[in-house]
């Protein structure tokens, strides 16, 4: 249903019907595979219009004291559910800037939700508990995804032409930790590799 | 000590006492030195490990109170960071609440500053002023180093930093507490340790160069333990640690005591040592600084005994050298006397008369020679002589009021007198003389001696000899030449024998220079009328001292062997001066004076005939019949080959020595010169010419020629003339003259000057 709703976007698009996928497989120096990297493919010609839509539900767990998952892909605009599965209360807050929130002490099985309007990051945590920690990646694209175990991220019928490519990570030792270049998407499918410094920590606030 | 146990070279000391008291008070001194060392060195090495441990100890105490305190404020900073309240107003940049909560938990906490840095460089900070660089350095130290504890140097000032990281939940920035590390925190610090120890914390360069653990360092102090232990740094570039000294001065104090009273032991065992060293060897050196006196005063001459206190070594080389120098006073005495006396009459010698002259003022010496010493010793004997000789001595001793007698030469006795001058002296030997010469009993019987005296004084008046008994000696011979009983010193009768000596080593060289020539004196022929010879007559004109009497020179020269160049240069003269004469019309023959000393020379005889007959020469010896008497035997060989060679022979001065006519008989003479002591009688006395006469009869029976010598006046020539004498020479006839003064006489002349004189 959202891959035909991709697909019109696209057609509706106009002049570029035709699309290509990208594989970016993200590394350290070392080569090794770095999991939980944000890959995103802004096309210069813009993104569809309306809501972006994720094939993963909008929810930052709670569970053993810990978030589930690390990090959060989230549309802009998009509401995240925070259900508190532990049996101890949590008090979840961001003082990231533009998503800055808190959600007050809220026991087992209760769910809050907080929507997030502003692209950039928040860093969570817990007021109670100094080791839970998970970033929410707040996006305005829907060519976004992070990457696995593998390291690789395949993002799917990106209009071909010139496009901007951002990675993002928590310890990529960059300002803001992200980095963008140019690519240049084809019909064909296109494999890249980003090699990067992730020995750093998020200063993000 | 013996081999392969050398001592180490001491100083060298001129006495025993000197070296002794040196040597042990070298090695007791070097046996305290070396204890006191060992004991210095114990004392301050247990000292230092006091200190040492100690040091350690507080360095240890030290690192815990430092980890504590960091504990403590970082507990403190931690609280602040974890603060939700807080964290939220650094992340939203609420800096009035971030200043609040700060300086509330600084104020808690109790600490000097407190400070939010913020991982992006934000910073706000109470209680402290930090500047760019030093925030940039905590950044650095905090960020990239990962330090959340160490020193830091704000405003030039150390102090103890601790750090907080602020969660938000990501690292957003550092609480961080600072506490100055001032002299008070060092007083804390020195009051934990149980020795006054100073503490300091030390930041830069030196604090890197600083030895890790305890070293012994100069300071104002003197020597001092410093313990210093690293602390951990906010600067990577600027180390720090922390130094903790104690001078070794402090440590050593309580041992001061100690050290002094070991000195002071050490001092009084030295003045201890060095007294009884110096009493020990006094007695051990003692002795034998006497005997090395006593060797002194024996090297001076002096006889001085070594006393002998011992019964050792040094007591019997004591007694030995005492012995020694027994021994060597009598040999001592033995030679002196020998030295001094004769051995034969045990009368003083001559040596001993010479010290008597030499040590009496204005006294003479009276040499007393006994006359025919020989005739008479031989006729008693020698050991009767030899009592006759003291006997004598011991006489004219008695006479000249007890002055020593000494025995001069075997027949000589002579003594010192006081005289005020050389008439009295004369007087006082004459008075001596008369009583010495009465006759000596020798076993019973009466001998009979004459005694002449010889005096001289001590003085050196007019003489080159130096001993007056030289010179009374001299007299003594002057007095028998002059048959006198006394005589005293006649320097012009002694003439200058030391010139004369050095007038002979001048002569050759004369000889050769020229001023050595021949005069000639003419002898007249009564039948032929004229001059028919001359006799070469050796004539010195020195350069310096003028006319040479011949009878000095040629005298010498005989006595001195150098007679015979002299002869020989003459001969040669002659042969040449015969040449130029006749060569000026005068045939002559020239008589040369032949010394008897050459006619024992038969090389001489050689030399001179090969010279007459090469030269074809027509010359006359002139010798003596005395010369012939000498050596008869030769003296005619060489005679008779000197007349086959055709050499004329002569005798001359005859009549005035010893006259054999058995020589005269053997001897192949041609002529006979009459001594002129017979001629220049001739006027006044008849038997001086009856002498003439019978002489002149003698020569002819033997068929030789007559001359008359010294023929000076006309009355004797007429005389001569009428006894049948040949020749004549003298005076009156003629003064030797130089050849050329010869050849003009001749030449004026040459045959009235004969008959003028004659006539």
């Amino acid at each position: 249903m959202r891959a035909l709703f991709i697909l019109l976007a696209m057609l509706f698009s106009g002049g570029s019907a035709l699309a290509g996928d990208l594989t970016v497989s993200v590394r350290d120096a070392r080569g090794q595979a770095i999991r939980d990297a944000v890959v995103t493919v802004t096309p210069a010609a813009g993104v569809p219009r309306g809501p972006i839509r994720f094939s993963w539900p909008l929810r930052m767990t709670q569970e053993d004291l810990q978030f589930q998952p690390y990090v959060l892909i989230v549309p802009v605009g998009g509401v995240v559910s925070f259900p508190n599965l532990d049996r101890v209360r949590h008090h979840v807050y961001s003082f990231s800037r533009g998503n800055r929130f808190e959600i007050e002490l809220y026991g087992r099985d209760q769910s809050r939700s907080y929507t997030f309007n502003t692209v950039g990051v928040a860093a969570m945590g817990c007021n109670i508990h100094d080791q839970m920690l998970a970033y929410i990646k707040v996006v305005d694209t829907p060519w976004a995804a992070k990457s696995g175990a593998d390291g690789t991220v395949t993002l799917r019928g990106i209009p071909a032409g010139a496009a901007t490519l951002k990675v993002w990570h928590p310890q990529l030792v960059v300002r803001g930790n992200e980095t963008a270049q140019a690519v240049t998407v084809t019909a064909a499918a296109a494999q890249r590799t980003f090699t990067g410094d992730f020995s750093g920590r998020a200063a993000v606030r | 000590m013996t081999a392969g146990f050398t001592l180490p070279r001491l100083p060298r000391f001129n006495r025993l006492r000197t070296r002794l008291t040196v040597l042990y008070m070298g090695l007791f001194g070097i046996a305290l030195l070396l204890a006191a060392v060992a004991i210095f060195n114990a004392v301050g090495s247990s000292a230092r490990k006091v200190v040492r441990n100690e040091m350690t100890a507080s360095g240890a105490v030290y690192g815990q109170i430092w980890a504590s305190r960091s504990d403590q404020l970082q507990q403190g900073a931690a609280v602040l960071a974890r603060d939700y309240g807080f964290r939220e107003a650094v992340a939203t940049g609420d800096e009035a609440t971030v200043r609040s909560a700060l300086d509330n938990l600084r104020s808690r906490q109790g600490v000097d500053g407190a400070l939010m840095l913020g991982v992006d460089g934000y910073a706000a900070a109470t209680g402290l002023n930090l500047d760019a660089p030093t925030l940039d350095t905590l950044f650095a130290g905090l960020d990239r180093d990962g330090v959340e504890a160490g020193v830091l140097t704000i405003d030039g000032q150390p102090y103890q930093v601790v750090a907080a990281p602020v969660m938000a939940p990501v690292l957003i920035g550092w609480v961080v507490f600072a506490e100055r590390l001032d002299a008070a925190q060092m007083r804390n610090l020195e009051g934990l340790s149980a020795i006054p120890l100073s503490a300091s914390v030390i930041v830069g360069a030196n604090a890197a160069a600083t030895d890790r653990g305890t070293a012994i360092v100069p300071t104002a102090e003197g020597p001092s333990m410093r313990l210093a232990r690293p602390l951990p740094s906010l600067d990577r570039a600027t180390p720090a640690a922390l130094v903790l000294t104690y001078p070794l001065s402090r440590a050593l104090k309580p041992y001061e005591p100690l050290f002094l009273s070991l000195t002071i032991i050490g001092i009084a065992g030295i003045a201890l040592l060095m007294g009884g060293t110096w009493l020990l060897s006094l007695s051990l050196t003692r002795p034998i600084t006497a005997l090395d006196d006593a060797v002194h005063g024996l090297q001076r001459g002096e006889y001085v005994e070594a006393p002998v206190t011992s019964s050792d070594e040094i007591g019997r080389l004591a007694s030995s050298f005492n012995a020694m120098v027994g021994d060597l006073r009598d040999r001592e005495a033995r030679l002196t006397h020998m030295a001094l006396h004769d051995q034969e009459t045990g009368l003083p010698n001559r040596l001993a008369l010479e010290r008597r002259a030499g040590a009496v003022a204005g006294g003479w010496v009276l040499l007393f020679g006994v006359e025919r010493f020989e005739v008479v010793r031989n006729a008693i004997g020698y050991d009767s002589m030899a009592r006759l000789i003291g006997a004598l001595g011991r006489r004219i001793e008695a006479l000249a009021d007890g002055e020593p007698v000494a025995r001069v030469g075997a027949g000589v006795l002579g003594l010192v007198v006081e005289a005020a001058d050389a008439d009295e002296a004369v007087a006082l030997a004459e008075r001596l003389v008369g009583a010495a010469q009465e006759p000596v009993i020798i076993n019973g019987a009466p001998v009979d001696i004459t005694v002449t005296v010889g005096v001289a004084d001590r003085g050196r008046s007019g003489s080159d000899l130096a001993s007056p008994v030289d010179r009374a000696a001299i007299a003594l011979d002057q007095a028998r030449a002059a048959k006198r009983h006394v005589a005293a010193f006649d320097p012009a009768v002694y003439g200058d024998p030391a010139g004369n000596l050095s007038l002979i080593s001048e002569l050759m060289t004369a000889l050769r220079g020229g001023e050595v020539t021949l005069a000639y004196q003419p002898k007249y022929d009564f039948r032929a009328e004229r001059v028919t010879g001359v006799e070469a007559l050796m004539r010195w004109t020195h350069p310096r001292r003028g006319f040479v009497p011949p009878d000095l020179f040629i005298g010498m020269a005989e006595e001195t062997g150098h007679i015979r160049p002299l002869t020989e240069w003459a001969i040669d003269r002659a042969i040449e001066d015969q040449r130029t004469l006749s060569a000026a019309g005068h045939d002559l023959l020239v008589s040369v004076n032949i010394s008897g000393r050459l006619l024992a020379d038969e090389s001489f005889a050689d030399l001179a005939i090969a010279a007459v007959t090469s030269a074809g020469a027509r010359l006359c010896f002139e010798i003596t019949e005395t010369a012939v008497m000498t050596n008869p035997e030769t003296a005619l060989r060489i005679v008779s080959r000197f007349a086959d060679a055709g050499i004329s022979i002569s005798l001359d001065d005859y009549g005035s020595g010893l006259s054999s006519l058995a020589y005269l008989k053997q001897i192949r003479a041609d002529e006979l010169k009459i001594d002129k002591a017979f001629i220049l009688g001739l006027d006044q006395s008849a038997r001086d010419g009856l002498l003439v006469k019978s002489t002149i009869d003698l020569a002819h029976g033997l068929g030789l020629k007559v001359t008359a010598e010294g023929v000076e006046t006309p009355t004797a020539l007429a005389l001569l003339r009428g006894m049948g004498c040949d020749l004549a020479q003298g005076y009156l006839i003629g003064r030797p003259v130089s050849l050329s003064a010869m050849i003009e006489r001749l030449a004026e002349q040459p045959q009235a000057r004969g008959k003028t004189a004659v006539g």
